[in-house]
């Protein structure tokens, strides 16, 4: 249970802070279960800050999309800091923005909040549709979520509606902060990724029936890209002409082109908060595909995302003994 | 795939040659008359490690039923570091495409220096044979069809 | 028109009847939603689902569109595409998705016709369903519209328990229906009393509503207004809310070609995306996303109804369902309705 009267405080004290342009929270959304980020410009705005399991949005996008536009004549540049939350995974797409010169940690007031796990919101909307009204979740001690719909309170066992990528979560404690709200978490062992699971026993051809069925789908509304904290290059190569890397017809060759070309310019880079596949409206597993690499890049060249701000990017660095077996 | 549509399948391979090792080593089996299987359509860029992931996936959207990437030796890459960074790369978007379904084994690197006409060759007839028992690519290939 | 009953063991033959002369779109079940896809059979229709993941508008309104080929290089030269003159049915229409057309209409088949938009409208025929267990984000009631309305169909169904209601609503319908007569009985006045009835628990059942009185007036003092600002943070700039959206219809054209052959497409665009105003000068007119989340909510509530006399939204409530965070047009409105301009 996170302290939330510690959390508002917290806010409080940053965004009454000179050198800070905002902080960002998470707030009640307009219905049921959706969550919806809050920007506090003053202390009165942090009334509303919340934090429950269901809190799963990464709001480490928003920094980076900050606009940056032309200033007028004797106009000077906004350099205030920005304050947000993070879980442990947010922290993580921090560290690596970071350590890649996207931000400076002086850019950032970070609030971190360690995470027991979040709910997915599309398992949670399946087993409850149609909710109009604001619902409270809360975590209890042996894992479970008390859900107070309309007056009736339901018990669920967590491991039901946690996202998945959250049961194979090795990191649940932010990696930097300045503030901390509530104790560690000790972790134990954690299981692998239930995505990756049987894979070395699926035939080629399967894997590949699954994937055509998924990208076919695609609709390439770049949702993936655009929520992902990571992705943040100023022109991605999927909206370049010239050249032209990936046409913009919507067929099944070109939206392979672009999962795969999204998916591994996240190797080594990818801190699994599974933001791109929660708001995937087509729900195509794309944490499937991060993980692997996730899980290869550990394997081949023991090389963790977003631990270390002064570490070097993985495709930025080499050692001289590496895995060549595909070498002839 | 039968042994008949084995022998039958002649694939379409793109080699990205480094401009100082392994084009000279192309160029070197030409010179001395080695054979080799007529496959590859070479395009050669500067380093091997200039070879962008994404050259890989078009080649194969585009007509390739294999992508080989061959560059100097480890240690004698003309920019110091190249090749080890191409092999990194490249070691990564074989797990992926190993994930999605796609054989690996259509992505292959191989170090030829300028002294190895001989082993320029011998690489060639191993891919080639290699990719013809993988047969032709058809996961996702561009129809080109309006 | 003229009020029919089918039987409901009765629907799958008719639908493999119409199945073999003309191509017939139906939700079909992709892995936990359903989308608009050629069926060949009635039993792939699912009908699971309330709405079809991406709008019906996909059916007339292609995402990749080619509009002509051409042969590139010196000697070059332009091939018209042909258009093709297949019959189509789209079956299992809900009110909002029919609704798409008639607010598509005034663009496709305004001052210039889009010729490929202009064929599928003329050789379509629109079977709707009646909802009876709206979303929690539908309010095409707002609109005046109901879940169970005819307004914007050929032919409308709505399921009775045992039998489906057939309601004929135009000249086309009618001309349609005559060629499956034998599937079909006279309705009476009770299947009409319990259509009403299926269509105020419909009603009932759509919770959440859009006062929209006066707003598209309004929106025209409130061109800067906090409001776009306050949503505007919270917007990541992905494209969702445009290509599930019934009734937004920006489009991008680009050139595709090989060596030999290559094809000018059309592709669906979004205006959230900031190269989508990019000019070639490296000028944007619309820099920040704020100008963007403006203009989307400016065009569907302030520009269409000056222009065209309808709303355009249908109020489907897709972009509620899957904007990530949680930008809610009926909350925005809403909202905009209590706002001092």
């Amino acid at each position: 249970m996170v302290d939330k009267e510690l959390l508002v405080k917290t806010a409080k004290k940053i965004v009454s802070r000179e050198d800070v342009k905002y902080v960002v929270g998470y707030k009640q959304g307009t219905y049921g279960f959706v969550i919806s980020p809050s920007f506090a410009y003053t202390p009165e705005d942090v009334d509303n800050f919340i934090y429950n399991p269901l809190c799963k949005k990464n709001l480490t996008v928003y920094p980076i999309l900050e606009e940056k536009l032309p200033l007028r004549r004797e106009e000077e540049e906004d350099k205030r800091k920005i304050g947000i939350v993070v879980k442990g995974c947010d922290s993580r797409a921090l560290v690596q923005i970071i350590q890649e010169k996207g931000l400076t940690r002086e850019d950032l007031v970070i609030i971190g909040i360690p995470c027991k796990g979040v709910i997915d919101l599309k398992k949670i909307e399946k087993r409850f549709p149609n909710q109009t009204e604001a619902v409270n979740v809360v975590e209890t001690d042996n894992a479970e979520y008390i859900l107070n719909i309309s007056g009736a309170v339901q018990h669920i066992p967590k491991e039901e509606l946690l996202s998945e990528v959250c049961k194979s979560c090795e990191y649940p404690n932010p990696t930097i902060y300045d503030f901390l709200i509530g104790e560690k978490i000790e972790v134990g062992e954690v299981p692998e990724y239930s995505g990756l699971k049987n894979l070395d026993e699926t035939p080629l051809e399967d894997r590949w029936a699954y994937w055509e069925k998924h990208f076919q789908n695609c609709i390439r509304c770049y949702a993936c890209r655009e929520a992902c904290p990571l992705c943040y290059c100023k022109t991605c190569m999927a909206d370049m002409l010239e050249p032209q890397w990936i046409r913009r017809s919507v067929n099944l060759s070109e939206n392979t082109a672009w999962n795969i070309m999204r998916a591994f310019h996240l190797a080594g880079r990818c801190i699994s908060c599974g933001e791109c596949e929660s708001v995937c409206p087509v729900n195509i597993p794309l944490m499937e595909l991060n993980k692997k690499l996730e899980k290869d890049v550990k394997e081949m060249f023991k090389y963790n995302a977003g631990l270390d701000t002064k570490e070097k990017t993985l495709f930025g660095t080499f050692n001289t003994e590496e895995p060549e077996e595909f070498i002839m | 795939m039968t042994q008949e549509q084995i022998e039958e399948f002649e694939p379409n391979i793109i080699g990205f040659l480094c401009n100082w090792c392994s084009y000279a080593g192309a160029d070197l089996a030409g010179t001395s008359r080695v054979q080799y299987p007529p496959n590859i359509k070479i395009i050669k860029v500067m380093c091997s490690g200039r070879v962008n992931p994404m050259f890989v996936i078009n080649a194969l959207q585009q007509g390739a039923d294999g992508v080989l990437i061959s560059g100097c030796h480890p240690g004698d890459c003309h920019y110091q570091s190249g090749n080890y960074l191409a092999r990194r790369r490249m070691g990564v978007m074989r797990s992926l495409l190993e994930q999605m379904g796609i054989e690996p084994d259509r992505v292959k690197m191989t170090w030829v220096s300028a002294a190895e006409g001989r082993k320029f060759a011998q690489v060639i007839e191993e891919v080639t044979a290699e990719i013809k028992k993988l047969g032709p690519m058809k996961q996702f290939r561009r129809e080109q069809k309006w | 028109m003229e009020n029919l009953v089918i039987q409901t063991e009765k629907l799958s033959e008719w639908v493999n009847e119409v199945i073999k002369k003309n191509k017939v779109f139906a939700p079909v079940k992709e892995t936990d939603f359903s989308n608009f896809k050629i069926i060949d059979d009635y039993s792939e229709i699912d009908f699971t689902y309330l709405l079809p993941r991406v709008p019906a508008k996909k059916i007339l309104f292609k995402q990749t569109e080619t509009l002509f080929l051409f042969t590139p290089g010196s000697k070059g030269s332009v091939q018209t595409k042909e258009i093709s003159d297949e019959k189509l049915v789209v079956f299992s229409l809900r009110t909002c998705d029919a609704k798409t057309f008639s607010i598509l209409d005034p663009v496709f088949l305004g001052d210039y016709a889009d010729p490929f938009y202009k064929s599928r409208r003329e050789r379509s025929i629109l079977i709707g369903l009646s909802c009876n267990k709206p979303n929690v984000n539908c309010f095409c009631t707002s609109f005046g519209d109901s879940p169970a309305s005819s307004d914007y169909v050929d032919i409308l169904l709505t399921d009775l328990d045992g039998k489906h209601l057939v309601e004929v609503v135009t000249e086309r319908g009618k001309k349609f229906i005559d060629n499956y007569k034998k599937f079909f009985t006279s309705a009476s006045k009770e299947d009409l009393d319990s259509k009403k009835k299926v269509e105020e628990q419909a009603i009932k059942g759509i919770t959440r509503t859009m006062k929209l009185e006066g707003i598209p007036e309004k929106l025209d003092k409130m061109f800067e207004h906090p409001i776009w600002y306050e949503n505007a943070m919270k917007c990541i700039g992905c494209g969702t809310c445009t290509f599930v959206c019934p009734t937004c219809h920006c489009f991008d054209m680009q050139d595709e070609s090989t060596l030999r052959e290559g094809a000018r497409v059309r592709v669906w665009d979004y205006c959230m995306n900031p190269e989508y105003t990019h000019h070639a000068s490296g000028h944007n007119p619309r820099p920040a996303r704020m100008n963007r989340v403006r203009n989307r909510i400016f065009h569907k509530f302030n520009y269409y109804p000056i222009n065209d006399n309808i709303v355009g939204c249908t109020g489907c409530g897709r972009c509620i369902d899957y904007c990530s965070v949680n930008i809610d047009v009926i909350d925005i409105i809403n909202k905009i309705g209590e706002a001092e301009s």
